[in-house]
C-alpha cells in the first residue's frame, strides 16, 4: 500500500468515528435543550391564559395551542405533561404535540387549561445533523487528501529520490553516488547509512572480482610456460618412446590442471554474481547449436539422439552462463551414455530435459551436484559440470531437478 | 615478416620466440611496458602479439599507441585473466584477435598466420605444400591439381596442419581448435581420428601421399619426413 494510501485510510477512520460519536452527541444535546425551552414555553403560556382569564374572564380558544374548558364539579388538579398525536389537517399527517393540562380554580369557577405546542419531530432532528455532519465530513476528507497529497510528495520527495537512485545500483558500478539534496535529518541519516552499505557492496565485489582474476593470471602463466616448454620438447626430431610417454602424462596432467583452476574460477565468479549484463536469449538456437558441437561424439558413440526442441524459446539471462549451462548437460549426457544408447534432450517455454541412457547409480542423487563427485573414480572428468549448473540454475532461481526412469538418467531444468 | 612480441614472463617470450622463429618469422621481444614502448617507437612490425599482464603499465594503453603509429600491423592480445571485460575491450580498441592462457604454440603460430594472411604481407591467398593446395580465400584444395571436397571440420584440421608443418600437433590443440574450447574436456579423442583417418583418404584418392604421421600417441606431424 502507498503511504499517501495508509494515511489516507487512517483519516479516514478516525474522521469517521469522531464525527459519528460528535453527531450522536450533539443530537441527545439538541433534544434535550428544545424539550426544556419547550416545557418553559408550555408553563408561560398556561401562566398567561390564567392570568387572562382572570383579568377579564375571557376564555381563550385555539386550538390546538390553547383550550380551555369550564369543568364545575371538579377538583382542583396539578399540572399534567403528556406527549399526543393530533391530526393536522393542512398537512394530511399525525404531529406530536406536548400538552400540559391542570384543572385549576379561578375566580370561584373550575376551569380545565389545556396548553400545546408542537414538538421537534426526532427524524427530521437526526437527519438534519447527519447531512451537516455528512457535508462537512465529506469536504473535511477531501480536503486533508489534497493537502495530504501535497505535503507528503513534498515531505517524501527525498525518499523517493534515493529509492530511484538505489533502482539503478548494480554491484559493478565502481563509481555509484547517492543524491543529497534534503535537509530532513532522518533521510540524511538514511542516504548516509545506504551510501556505506552500497560502497561496501562494491568494494567487496571489486575485491573478489580482482581476486579470481588475479588468482586466474598467476596460475595460468606458470601453466603457459609448462605446457609451451612440453610443446617445445615433443618436437624433437629424435624423441624415444619412453620420453615421449613421460612428456605425454606431463602434458595431460597440465591441461587437466588447468581446466580445472579454469572451472573452479568459473564457480567462483557465478557465486560472486560476476556475469551482470542480462538479454533475452534464445534457448532453442542456443541448444541446437551447441548440440552440432557434439556431433562428432554421438557418431563415435554411436548414440541415437532424440530431440524434441520448440523454436524461439526465449529466456532472460547471461549468455555465457547459458552456454555453459547447455554445454555441461549436453557433454554430460554424451559423456556418460551408454555406447549405442539414446540421448533425448526437449526444450519447452518451461522446461529443459536433458537425459542419457546408462545403469542406475549407486549413490543418493542429491551427490551428483556436489563439487568433484565423480561415480568411476578413475574417470579422467572433474567432476564439476553439475556444480556448475547448479550453480547457474541457483543464480537464476531455476530448479533443477533429477529423476531415473525406464533406464534414463534424466535432468530438468525449469524455468 | 616481423614481429615483436611482447611478453612479462620471460620463459615463456623465449619459448613463443623459438617456435615463431623456427615457422620463419623475424622476432623481436620486449618484457615490460617500456620496453615495448621503445621498440613500437622505433621500428615497425607486422604482427604484434601483446600480452596484456604488464609490468609498468596496462597493456590496453600500448593498444593505443600501436594504433597511433602502426595502423597496418596485425595485432594479436594474449590474456591470463580470462577476463571478458579485458577481451571486449581489446578488441574494440583494435585488437584484431585474442588468445588465452595457457595456449598450445601451434594455435598461436597458426592466429599469427591467418593474420598475416587477412592483411596478405604474404601476397598470396595460397598455401602450398608438395602436390596439396589450399585456397584459403575459397576455402578450396586441391591434390596434384585436382579439386577435393572437405567438410569444415577436415578442412579446418588440414589447414591447422599446414601452417604448422612439420611440427607435432597434440590432440589437445586439434580439439580446441577445431571444436573449441568447450567441447575439449571430453576424455577420448576417438572422433578426432576419424576425421584424420577421412583425410588421408581423400588426399590418398587424388594420388596425395600420406603426410600424417601418428607420433606416440601424443598427436600428430604433418611432414613429408
Amino acid at each position: 500500500m502507498r503511504l499517501l494510501k495508509k494515511t489516507s485510510r487512517t483519516y479516514f477512520f478516525i474522521s469517521a468515528l469522531a464525527f459519528i460519536v460528535s453527531g450522536v452527541v450533539i443530537y441527545f444535546v439538541l433534544s434535550f435543550i428544545f424539550e426544556e425551552q419547550l416545557n418553559e414555553k408550555l408553563m408561560s403560556d398556561r401562566m398567561s391564559v390564567i392570568s387572562n382569564i382572570e383579568k377579564d374572564g375571557s376564555v381563550p380558544h385555539f386550538y390546538p395551542f390553547v383550550e380551555v374548558q369550564e369543568v364545575p364539579g371538579q377538583t382542583e388538579q396539578p399540572v399534567i405533561s403528556i406527549d399526543t398525536l393530533i391530526f393536522d389537517v393542512n398537512e394530511e399527517e399525525n404531529i406530536p404535540f406536548r400538552q400540559i393540562s391542570s384543572v385549576v380554580p379561578i375566580k370561584g369557577h373550575m376551569y380545565l387549561v389545556v396548553v400545546r405546542d408542537t414538538l421537534l419531530e426526532k427524524g427530521d432532528l437526526l437527519m438534519t445533523i447527519i447531512i451537516a455532519i455528512g457535508v462537512v465530513f465529506v469536504l473535511l476528507n477531501i480536503g486533508l487528501y489534497f493537502i495530504n497529497k501535497r505535503l507528503s510528495l513534498k515531505l517524501w520527495q527525498p525518499f523517493y529520490n534515493t529509492l530511484d537512485n538505489l533502482k539503478g545500483f548494480s554491484q559493478d558500478m565502481p563509481d555509484f553516488k547517492l543524491q543529497h539534496e534534503t535537509k530532513i535529518d532522518e533521510f540524511i541519516e538514511l542516504n548516509k547509512t545506504l551510501e556505506n552499505l552500497t560502497s561496501k557492496v562494491i568494494s567487496d565485489y571489486q575485491s573478489l572480482k580482482r581476486f579470481t582474476e588475479d588468482a586466474s593470471h598467476e596460475i595460468q602463466t606458470p601453466l603457459a610456460v609448462i605446457q609451451s616448454k612440453l610443446e617445445t620438447m615433443m618436437q624433437y626430431p629424435d624423441l624415444k618412446k619412453d620420453q615421449a610417454e613421460l612428456i605425454k602424462s606431463a602434458y595431460s596432467s597440465v591441461q587437466r590442471i588447468s581446466k580445472l583452476t579454469q572451472t573452479l574460477l568459473l564457480l567462483a565468479k557465478i557465486a560472486n554474481d560476476q556475469f551482470p549484463e542480462k538479454r533475452a536469449i534464445n534457448l532453442s538456437e542456443l541448444l541446437e547449436e551447441k548440440v552440432k558441437l557434439f556431433e562428432d561424439h554421438i557418431n563415435v558413440k554411436s548414440l541415437f539422439l532424440k530431440k524434441e526442441i520448440e523454436p524461439n524459446c526465449f529466456l532472460k539471462t547471461n549468455f555465457l552462463l547459458a552456454e555453459s549451462m547447455v554445454i555441461n548437460l549436453v557433454g554430460n549426457a554424451v559423456k556418460h551414455c551408454i555406447t549405442r544408447g539414446i540421448i533425448s534432450i526437449k526444450l519447452n517455454k518451461n522446461n529443459l530435459e536433458i537425459s542419457n541412457s546408462g545403469v542406475p547409480f549407486p549413490v543418493p542423487s542429491s551427490k551428483l551436484f556436489e563439487r568433484f563427485f565423480k561415480i568411476n573414480k578413475s574417470s579422467e572428468s572433474l567432476g564439476l559440470g553439475l556444480s556448475i549448473v547448479k550453480e547457474i540454475c541457483t543464480l537464476n532461481r531455476w530448479k533443477i531437478n533429477y529423476v531415473y526412469e525406464d533406464g534414463q538418467h534424466k535432468f530438468i531444468v525449469g524455468f | 615478416m616481423k614481429i615483436l612480441i611482447i611478453e612479462d614472463e620471460q620463459e615463456l617470450l623465449a619459448t613463443m620466440k623459438n617456435y615463431l622463429e623456427s615457422e620463419g618469422f623475424l622476432c623481436e621481444t620486449a618484457l615490460s611496458y617500456f620496453e615495448a614502448e621503445d621498440s613500437l617507437s622505433a621500428y615497425n612490425y607486422d604482427i604484434i602479439v601483446l600480452d596484456l599482464t604488464l609490468p609498468g603499465g596496462n597493456g590496453l594503453d600500448l593498444i593505443k599507441i600501436i594504433r597511433d603509429r602502426n595502423k597496418q600491423a596485425g595485432l594479436l592480445i594474449v590474456s591470463a585473466k580470462n577476463s571478458l571485460d579485458d577481451k571486449i575491450k581489446g578488441l574494440d580498441m583494435g585488437a584484431d584477435d585474442y588468445i588465452s592462457k595457457p595456449f598450445h604454440l601451434a594455435e598461436l603460430n597458426s592466429r599469427i598466420k591467418s593474420l598475416a594472411r587477412r592483411r596478405h604481407f604474404d601476397g598470396t591467398n595460397e598455401l602450398l605444400f608438395n602436390e596439396i593446395k589450399i585456397n584459403v580465400d575459397s576455402n578450396e584444395v586441391s591434390v596434384n591439381g585436382e579439386k577435393i571436397d572437405l567438410t569444415r571440420k577436415e578442412y579446418e584440421i588440414l589447414l591447422y596442419f599446414m601452417v604448422n608443418r612439420d611440427k607435432l600437433i597434440t590432440r589437445e590443440s586439434i580439439a580446441e581448435h577445431v571444436w573449441g574450447n568447450d567441447i575439449s574436456y571430453a576424455d577420448n579423442f576417438d572422433f578426432i581420428y576419424s576425421h584424420i583417418k577421412n583425410l588421408r583418404k581423400k588426399i590418398g584418392q587424388k594420388h596425395g601421399r600420406n603426410y600424417l604421421h601418428n607420433i606416440y600417441g601424443m598427436g600428430y606431424k604433418f611432414s613429408d619426413r
